[in-house]
């Protein structure tokens, strides 16, 4: 159980998180999305007492981070994939982990067997690790205590297929053990994929906190048509727009309408005698649902669909 | 592991008093400091800085006896004096074994991993000096050994190493520079980066009262002989004046304690 309770950080005149209110519940994997620069990751380092809150707190199992003595116990995160010392070997750096918190250093190979780096990779340093291995020594490092809490942030970064699809199964597993399950993505299909809760975030400002299905249900639906014709396209948008439906050219020969429906639509364009090439129900996906939640929160907006880190 | 009656299952709050937390802290360090190549080779360079050193210092101290001036012959000169003097140069190489130890989790961001494992910033910076302390204080030794059998011979009928001040020098050389490797730390965790503290502690330990002793004017000479490496080297060398040379390693002490808090607050008032 997490408990956010006002969680405020500034920085300057920047508020990165504000005024956060929210439980992360055991038994189900929470997804953390916003878009990069939301205050996802300032919030996680929050909750691992790494950064001070301005104000408000941050509660692991009803307490504050700093004060637990053996915390990998009752926390487990990954933070940042790539924070490994270059000239320490992959076992070494959980080794001391392990040591830190009194756990055997059996259950080290352990953690790497599960998230299946074997002895080679795990002698390598820290250099020379891909993003990706990074990430399932960073993983491993969340297990190794056994702790009822888990926080991942953008844990599929850098995975190949395979390992994208490890995680997922990995978090649902460790949800359905009864765990906490944290985890942070801009990636909104990966969240459709893997999450049953969503706490969306933008501009460090709480945009819902909903079951998944709640918050796609809350999108609107468009109506996709493709038309060779560009007249006949511009009629049918002409008269969609005069029956209070909104229309958005998507392209030379296609609209997007959103405000009516797939049948109203067909039937209009069957009356105008528009010959149409496709005519489809579109989005209802979760990635609708969070541009529009978002659309007024975006810190870095324009251009194709930027990716990378935070 | 042991035949304890309490299962470690782990899955439950801790809520049992964690007695080996400082222990776990210290085995973690430990661990890192061992699990990475700069441990031997700063050893290695503070090996061979020091055999050089001391190499030369003796032939310096044996050519001052033999040459036409009388007036620069020190006479016969221990091993171990020479080793206190080579010491000055060593220190440099020694304390990056303190000054590694945090900068280096600043530098690749394992710092954020070592507080995860322990929030207690106290207990993190204490543990990483019990160990930074303890190594250079054994690697103290050794270099004081390896200089003394270097310079023994090289000062040949000029020298001599009469075995209880030698072992006394050999002694006080590891615990001056576990200290000065305690305070590299200290430094380290408030400044962050090994050149800003590297430049400090060059600066504290030398630039700073070298240059207050230049005019030789008696209040500067007095606040001169505050700083650390001035108060290390009456320590050192068993000076009476201007104070007895406890006082020396007390205040160098001081200064390594004083490092920790610093760093301490620090890293409590920053985010990692």
């Amino acid at each position: 159980m997490i408990t956010l309770r006002g969680l405020t950080k500034r920085f300057g005149a920047t508020v990165a998180v504000d005024s956060l209110t929210v439980d992360v519940a055991p038994g189900r994997v929470t997804g953390f999305l916003g878009p990069n620069g939301a205050g996802k990751s300032t919030t996680m380092r929050m909750i691992l007492g790494l950064d001070r809150p301005t104000a408000g707190q941050a509660l692991v199992g009803g307490r504050a981070y700093r004060e637990l003595r053996r915390p990998l116990h009752e926390v487990g995160a990954l933070l940042d994939a790539r924070a490994i010392h270059p000239a320490r070997s992959g076992r070494a750096h959980l080794l001391a982990m392990a040591r830190s918190n009194g756990i055997p250093g059996r259950r080290v190979d352990e953690v790497l067997d599960t998230v299946g780096l074997d002895g080679r990779a795990a002698a390598k340093p820290g250099r020379t690790l891909s993003l990706g291995m990074g990430q399932r020594l960073g993983i491993a490092g969340a297990l190794l205590g056994d702790p009822p809490v888990l926080m991942f942030d953008e844990p599929v970064n850098g995975l190949d297929p395979d390992g994208v699809r490890w995680v997922r199964q990995l978090m649902r597993s460790l949800a359905d053990q009864g765990r906490t399950v944290f985890v942070s993505s801009h990636l909104m299909s990966e969240m459709q994929l893997t999450a049953d809760q969503l706490v969306v975030i933008g501009r460090g400002r709480l945009l819902a906190d909903a079951p998944i299905d709640d918050v796609i249900a809350g999108s609107a639906v468009a109506v996709r048509v493709r038309s060779p014709h560009a007249d006949g396209l511009a009629t049918l948008a002409a008269r969609l727009t005069a029956a209070g439906a909104t229309v958005e050219p998507a392209g030379a020969d296609e609209l997007t309408v959103t405000g009516s429906t797939v049948d109203r639509v067909g039937d209009l364009a069957y009356e105008l005698g528009v010959r149409l090439h496709e005519l489809s129900p579109h989005g209802a996906s979760l990635e609708q649902a969070f541009m529009e939640l978002t659309a007024d929160s975006v810190e870095y907006a324009g251009g194709p669909t930027g990716s990378g880190a935070r | 592991m042991s035949t304890s009656t309490i299962p470690d299952t782990g899955t439950s709050p801790d809520t049992r008093p964690a007695p080996g937390a400082f222990r776990g802290a210290v085995a973690a360090e430990w661990t890192k400091l061992f699990s990475v190549r700069t441990t031997r080779w700063t050893a290695m360079a503070a090996l061979l800085l020091m055999a050089a050193s001391a190499g030369q210092l003796a032939i310096y101290a044996a050519n001052a006896n033999t040459n036409d001036d009388p007036a620069d012959d020190p006479g016969i000169v221990t091993a171990g004096s020479v080793v206190v003097s080579a010491v000055e140069l060593t220190q440099y190489a020694v304390l990056a074994l303190g000054l590694l130890a945090i900068t280096a989790e600043f530098t690749s961001g394992t710092i954020r991993t070592t507080l995860q494992c322990t929030p207690a910033r106290g207990r993190v910076l204490l543990a990483k000096a019990v160990v930074a302390g303890a190594v250079t204080f054994v690697l103290g030794l050794l270099l004081g050994g390896v200089g003394a059998l270097v310079a023994r011979p090289v000062l040949g009928r000029w020298g001599s190493a009469p075995m209880a001040s030698t072992i006394g020098d050999i002694l006080a050389v590891a615990t001056y520079l576990a200290l000065v490797s305690v305070l590299a730390l200290g430094l380290g965790a408030a400044l962050r980066s090994a050149v800003l503290t590297l430049t400090v502690l060059f600066a504290t330990l030398m630039i700073v009262p070298l240059s207050l002793q230049e005019p030789d004017i008696a209040v500067l000479n007095r606040i001169a002989d505050v700083f650390p490496g001035v108060a290390g080297g009456h320590f050192l060398a068993g000076d009476v004046e201007p104070y007895p040379g406890a006082v020396g390693l007390l205040l160098l002490a001081g200064w390594a304690g004083a490092a920790l808090l610093l760093g301490r607050a620090v890293l409590r008032r920053r985010d990692a």
